[in-house]
């Protein structure tokens, strides 16, 4: 009894720290990932933005969605990768109205991927 | 990872509601906990390899949920038998020294029928060969054979009479008309529908049960071209 209750308790913990850790990262990398989409969006908008712009943000989600394959489903991570390589042809074309659009949807998706991780009502049901 | 635990948990919770309701006919042996467990566990194994695009730890912390429910009930069960009560359910004693518990059989969703196939599985032929039955909480049949039991019995008895209604073709195969019966009923102060059980077997030996009545054994003799 005392060993189930051990054995209990300890993993009970481990999830919990692991469910803690598993939040703030998500959190952690989408809040990163805007940041430089934002960046993006600003020169998009200003019709400054070049090639190299739009590879430092592929560069940026590359090394993240590594990591991020372990917690999100993979589908999410591969809607972004289509959504960013769309954007990268766009302001390769200079098509500044349609790229902004592309951007704000990977805005979106950023700010709402994380969401489906939090406990709430809608997430759990 | 929150999430996956606590749907988990509601899926988990469902599901020993229902088995709790189901009684002991869906179970094997196993209490229902313990089977819940065992039918997630495929399933929660089996998505995340056969589906790539779900991240394998879903399927992870989902196993480590039910392993951490399953530990906790099994530390419920010990804390006493109120627990022990509402989580695995309680042994049913179904046949006793006054003959079947038709009550108990129908608590736990089971029939007449199917308290003759568990005590064939035993090895037990007429109801009268047992002094009492059990159904265990994890559905299964424990017997105290009777010391008067027939140690080798020529036929297996048939069931004329389950809870109140004719079984039309055990009556016939016994070579019996429906007057008969009621004749022998009559005989018996009786009527069908007042009837909990009536077996016959090949030499006429009648199991008979009236409702919260003990129960006899009587003789329904056979016409002499009947051979069962």
């Amino acid at each position: 009894m005392v060993k189930t209750f051990i054995s209990m308790l300890v993993i009970s913990v481990m999830l919990l720290v692991g469910a803690y850790f598993e939040s703030n990262f998500i959190n952690k990398q989408f809040d990163e990932f805007h940041d430089v989409l934002s960046v993006l969006y600003v020169k998009v908008d200003e019709e400054t933005a070049v090639m190299d712009d739009v590879y430092a943000v592929q560069n940026n989600w590359l090394d993240k969605k590594k990591w991020l394959h372990a917690f999100i489903p993979h589908n999410e991570i591969k809607e972004i990768d289509l959504w960013l390589s769309e954007s990268a042809t766009l302001v390769r074309d200079k098509e500044w109205s349609d790229a902004i659009s592309k951007i704000e949807v990977l805005k979106e998706l950023c700010e709402q991927i994380p969401k489906t991780f939090r406990i709430s009502w809608e997430n759990i049901f | 990872m929150l999430v996956t635990f606590f749907r988990t948990l509601i899926i988990f919770s469902v599901l020993l509601v229902l088995m709790r309701l189901m009684g002991k006919r869906q179970i094997g042996e196993m209490q229902p906990f313990e089977f819940i467990v065992t039918l997630i566990i495929a399933d929660l194994a089996c998505i995340p390899i056969t589906d790539v695009s779900i991240p394998l730890i879903y399927g992870v912390v989902a196993i480590v949920c039910l392993f951490i429910l399953h530990q906790l009930l099994s530390i419920l069960e010990h804390c006493g038998n109120t627990f022990k009560k509402i989580i695995s359910g309680k042994p049913s004693i179904v046949i006793n020294r006054d003959g079947i518990n038709i009550h108990e059989l129908k608590k736990n969703n089971l029939s007449i029928d199917d308290l003759i196939e568990s005590m064939r599985a035993a090895g037990y032929f007429t109801f009268d060969d047992l002094s009492y039955a059990i159904y265990e909480s994890n559905g299964k049949l424990s017997a105290l054979e009777n010391e008067e039991k027939e140690p080798h019995p020529s036929s297996i008895p048939l069931l004329v009479i389950n809870d109140g209604k004719i079984v039309d073709e055990n009556l016939f195969r016994l070579g019996k008309t429906f007057s008969q019966l009621n004749k022998f009923l009559k005989e018996q102060n009786t009527e069908t529908k007042k009837v909990e059980v009536m077996t016959v077997d090949g030499q006429g030996r009648t199991y008979f049960k009236n409702r919260k009545q003990k129960f006899k054994i009587l003789s329904f003799p056979l016409g002499e071209d009947i051979k069962w």
